[in-house]
């Protein structure tokens, strides 16, 4: 029953009043300085991107289980962090060496665990069957460790990143190119209805091979070590998201009567890994290792930095492996199936706790990379977590929570109006003018801008 | 004789069991025994003067926690505001009655009223009133996540206004010199006396919850929580008490930072980042919702805390804080895991 | 007709709909809908699933607002009702879904609805002597006096339900309207909400109930109405409209 969000009438007259006197302002002062809108327009893209690829995570989290996850901005900056973790020899204040044997054998040993559940989770029920289950478990507790080791090197010598990495991009390439190929093979291929054996080795075998190639490439290339910390951080953060749902969440859930059960233990994850951030990387503010697109570019009278244009294409594509996951892979089908309804999936057999914790799995990897994007755009400190997922939430709450189109809208939009708002006012204000917008449009548009349903 | 020996070896092999169901059904009880004999052996072991110190920031927090819990645990509003509200008491107090001798800093000028305190205070709680009354009608619309995310938007606002305000808040530099309070010609510069004060607002801040939550008023906030709409077809309009709690509990909270204000001597935005407003959650649900004993317990315990955690060996002093949070994180898991309506709690979440 | 009579018709009817329409998207759930309640009977409503029963419930205490048609209640004619309106125009309601405040104790769920309505007096206002004695007896009467200081939540299903009765009893209006009283509730405890129905009946109340249990619906009602698709399909006296041959294929013969 939504008596709440339907507005009466004068409300509905002073929300258009409102949003005329809006647009009225912003034409104006388009008109006055075109150059200066243009510029806020770019600069507030560039922000949007960023708030846009937290909103598409928070919002694929969101609209699966239906609680906040705010573990989601300590995701975001475990994401930065860990660039600047393995990178910090290679960043401005080079006084700084991070490496943390205890935290790395954490790390490894999450890894390593995470592994173990998901090699049991997909292939034990079919294994047992062939196999004895000792041997099985034997099998995949061996393969876990293998990983949580490899992490631990990964962690522990970052200078050597784009050697020690090239086993995972080759793991990676092949894991995707595999995919691909698998899917249109099946799907193009001539006279076959079902897919055979056959399609499905050969897609991995050109996968590896693509992999092996890339990877000794980049082992050549000691400039790729940035970038691969990129993908590490990421892969990382979404480890630790899995872990935690998997291994905490999931015991919450089975006994909590609300949604603000879970919204505080969020918050009591998110207080904790930000106060061991603090504890490991000081409460100091630290730069990101330089990227490229430090270039200036001038488009009128407005001038940026090539890295907006990457970031706003980060979001776009980001947006457009979203949809394709959600509205066009048998996963994305599974994943509705279970938004719309948990337990009625859980009766059909899917086995919701798995997929959920992909879910969680991908968000956490979409705000990571938001962290890391902010990191290298500006800078890292322990607080953006936080300030970020305020964002990302503020972002996906405005285009309208659970909706696609509506977390890469809010995003953007929220960055330009950011922009917009401080026109005429210092820039220090922007935090409080953006929320004050965000108050005064929630009172009036309560589901959002694209309401879901 | 025989039979008797049995049965107690008996008992004393189930003891661990024993204990252990106690514990999970006294925890009320035992949370509140070792919280008091730590603050008994602290004080004991750190002398007057800290135990001084100890109970008054114990006192601010134990206003705020209250006050908080009004919204939180009995009208089942989780804001995570609360902290603008201790700010805008704290600096309305401050600009109020600060009297600088002399600019610390040259070419910024800021009004000085140098009001006594007692005079500041009433402004400082009726301001609150009023923003709340503000705020409280803007929020009115919102409710379980989306009031959440924005009472997060309320605490930023405030931080901003502070920060940046410079030419009443004097921004980052913050307000010094905030003098003592003055009752009939006597200053209350004696560290005791000031306790004394503190405690005796606590008292009357305590009183006030108790009297509302057992009020038919408190009865309905409680039902308001409960389910809203069922509620209102009963004939209450439950936006008016949501609001009035709202305001009530503001004002407290105003109390609190006028207070801090005055034992400080000097505020800047530093103590109120969103950060405070989540650890005063964190305070309210760990000690127990809908609970007032439950709230003085949780800010007993934070204050405590601190000083533990001082005791940690090799621990860089700089860490106290973040190992306090970092052990409030996790109570607040274990609770929603184990107990989620608090240590003292009559209210789950 | 004269005036009197006209006047001693209208005031036979303690509340009348007037091309009441309620809309979910495009489906009418209450379509044009025009009744009229007679005073101080007791007056079931029956109908298929989806028939609009429940909504029409929620029409009248304002727990949905109307989309269109008028409701008159006594001197009253009112385009819209606010749900924190409804004890002031007389009516009172239970929920299909039982709706208590589940976590306060089983007392307090009923004193809750006797003390004072205005939030600032209510502020100086504790449970007094009488709200005392009151809730005593009416939770002697749903049988729940041993309970009383237990949590709501704590409640069987059926309890649950008693005690809903039991706080409708609390309050004191002209109109009571139960929407699904019985459902779901063991024998005794159907002679208890029968009792109480009666009770408040003596009492020169006005009862709507909603029941598809067509027993206690012979059994209990004085005046039947009958609803299909939202719209009215018949009304009367029990006993005829229930051998109306309409009814009979709409409704018992499904």
């Amino acid at each position: 029953m939504d008596i709440l969000s339907r507005p009466g009438r004068p409300t509905l007259i002073l929300a258009i009043a409102l949003t005329l006197a809006a647009i009225a302002y912003i034409s104006w002062k388009v008109t006055e300085s075109p150059d200066q809108a243009l510029q806020f327009t770019i600069n507030g893209l560039n922000v949007g991107a960023v708030y846009a690829l937290l909103a598409l995570g928070f919002t694929l989290v969101y609209s699966t289980v239906w609680f906040f996850d705010l573990y989601y901005g300590a995701a975001a900056a475990i994401g930065a962090y860990a660039v600047f973790y393995l990178r910090a020899g290679q960043a401005t204040d080079t006084a700084y060496d991070p490496a943390n044997i205890g935290l790395n054998i954490a790390l490894g040993l999450v890894v390593a665990g995470v592994v173990a559940w998901a090699l049991h989770t997909a292939f034990f029920e079919r294994l047992r069957e062939r196999y004895a289950a000792l041997l099985v478990r034997a099998a995949y507790l061996l393969v876990a460790v293998v990983a949580g080791g490899y992490t631990m090197i990964l962690l522990q010598y970052p200078d050597n990143l784009h050697q020690t990495a090239a086993p995972l991009i080759a793991l990676i390439s092949a894991a995707v190119i595999g995919t691909v190929l698998y899917w249109t093979l099946s799907r193009f291929a001539p006279g076959s209805a079902t897919p055979s054996q056959w399609v499905a080795i050969l897609s991995v075998a050109a996968g590896l091979v693509v992999g092996a190639v890339a990877a000794i490439a980049l082992a050549q290339a000691p400039e790729s070590r940035l970038y691969i910390s990129w993908l590490v951080s990421c892969l990382l953060a979404g480890v630790v998201s899995l872990a935690l749902y998997r291994g905490l969440y999931a015991f919450i859930l089975i006994r909590a009567r609300s949604t603000l059960i879970m919204l505080v233990a969020t918050l009591g994850v998110l207080l904790t890994i930000t106060a061991i951030l603090v504890m490991t990387f000081s409460n100091t503010t630290h730069p990101l290792p330089a990227s490229f697109g430090n270039n200036l570019l001038t488009l009128g009278g407005a001038t940026f930095k090539a890295f907006a244009l990457f970031a706003i294409g980060c979001a776009i594509v980001g947006f457009i492996l979203l949809w394709l996951l959600i509205h066009k892979s048998p996963l994305g089908k599974i994943i509705r199936a279970i938004g719309d309804d948990e337990q009625v999936a859980r009766i059909v057999g899917i086995n919701t706790t798995a997929i959920v914790a992909i879910v969680f799995f991908i968000g956490a990897m979409y705000a990571a990379f938001a962290g890391i994007l902010t990191g290298q755009d500006i800078a890292i400190q322990p607080r953006m977590g936080l300030e970020l997922l305020l964002k990302g939430w503020i972002a996906s709450v405005v285009g309208g929570i659970g909706n696609l189109y509506g977390a890469i809208l809010g995003g953007f939009l929220l960055g330009v109006v950011e922009q917009f708002g401080i026109w005429d006012i210092p820039g220090e204000w922007q935090d409080g003018v953006a929320l004050v917008l965000l108050i005064l449009f929630l009172s009036f548009w309560p589901r959002g801008i694209i309401p879901r349903r | 004789m025989q039979i008797r020996q049995l049965e107690i070896s008996q008992n004393f092999s189930r003891l661990p069991q024993t204990l252990l169901f106690s514990l999970r059904n006294h925890l009320e009880i035992w949370a509140t025994v070792i919280v008091i004999l730590a603050a008994a052996t602290f004080m004991l072991s750190r002398g007057t003067g800290f135990s001084i110190t100890l109970v008054t920031v114990f006192a601010i927090w134990a206003m705020l926690a209250v006050s908080l819990n009004l919204v939180l645990g009995y009208t089942g509003l989780l804001s995570v505001g609360h902290v603008g509200f201790y700010g805008i008491g704290a600096y309305t107090a401050a600009v109020l009655t600060a009297n600088p001798r002399q600019e610390l800093l040259e070419g910024e000028i800021i009004q000085i009223f140098a009001w006594p305190f007692f005079a500041a205070l009433p402004v400082a709680v009726l301001l609150c009133g009023v923003v709340a009354l503000i705020v409280g009608v803007a929020f009115s619309r919102f409710r379980d996540d989306v009031y959440v995310l924005v009472s997060f938007g309320f605490a930023i606002i405030a931080y901003n206004v502070f920060v940046n305000w410079q030419w009443v808040t004097r921004g980052p530099f913050g307000i010094h010199q905030i003098p003592k309070p003055v009752i009939f010609g006597y200053t209350i510069n004696d560290d005791l006396e000031f306790l004394l004060l503190t405690l005796a607002f606590l008292a009357i801040i305590v009183g006030i919850s108790w009297l509302i939550v057992t009020s038919s008023f408190g009865r309905v906030l409680k039902a308001v929580r409960e389910d809203e709409d069922a509620i209102e077809v009963f004939g209450y309009r439950s936006s008016r008490y949501k609001l009035a709690i709202w305001v009530i509990s503001a004002m407290m909270a105003g109390l609190a930072g006028a207070m801090l204000a005055t034992y400080t001597s000097f505020v800047d935005p530093n103590s109120f980042i969103l950060l405070e407003s989540i650890l005063l959650v964190a305070i309210v649900i760990l000690g127990g919702l809908a609970s007032i004993w439950g709230s003085l317990l949780g800010a007993l315990a934070f204050v405590l805390l601190e000083e533990g955690v001082r005791f940690v060996p090799f621990l860089p002093p700089e860490h106290v804080g973040q190992v306090r949070q970092i052990i409030l994180g996790t109570l607040l898991v274990l609770l929603m895991l184990f107990r989620p309506q608090g240590v003292a709690g009559r209210f789950k979440l | 007709m004269t005036t009197s009579e006209r006047h001693s018709i209208e005031s036979s009817f303690v509340l009348q709909t007037l091309d009441i329409e309620k809309h979910f998207g495009g489906v009418s759930a209450v379509d044009r809908l025009s009744i009229s309640i007679p005073r101080g009977l007791i007056t079931a409503i029956i109908g298929p699933n989806g028939s609009g029963k429940s909504t029409l419930i929620n029409l009248l205490s304002g727990t949905l607002p109307l989309d269109g048609g008028m409701v008159v209640v006594g001197p009253k004619r009112l385009r819209a009702i606010r749900p924190y309106d409804s004890p002031n125009i007389g009516l009172t309601r239970t929920f299909q879904d039982v709706r208590l405040f589940e976590q306060i104790s089983v007392l307090d769920n009923l004193y809750v609805v006797m003390t004072e309505r205005s939030s600032l007096l209510s502020l100086f206002q504790r449970a007094r002597k009488e709200h005392r004695e009151r809730a005593e007896r009416i939770l002697h009467v749903v049988g729940l006096w041993e309970k009383r200081n237990d949590l709501a939540e704590e409640l069987s299903y059926g309890q649950r339900k008693l005690l809903e009765v039991g706080r409708l009893m609390a309050m004191n209006t002209q109109i009571y309207l139960f929407d699904e009283p019985f459902a779901g509730l063991a024998l005794h405890m159907i002679e208890v909400v029968k009792g109480v129905i009666r009770e408040l009946q003596e009492y020169d109340r006005t009862i709507i109930f909603v029941s598809h249990n067509m027993g206690i619906v012979r059994e209990l009602s004085d005046y039947l109405i009958v609803m299909d698709s939202g719209r009215l399909l018949a009304r009367g006296q029990p006993d005829r409209v229930l051998n109306d041959p309409a009814v009979i294929e709409a409704y018992l013969g499904n």
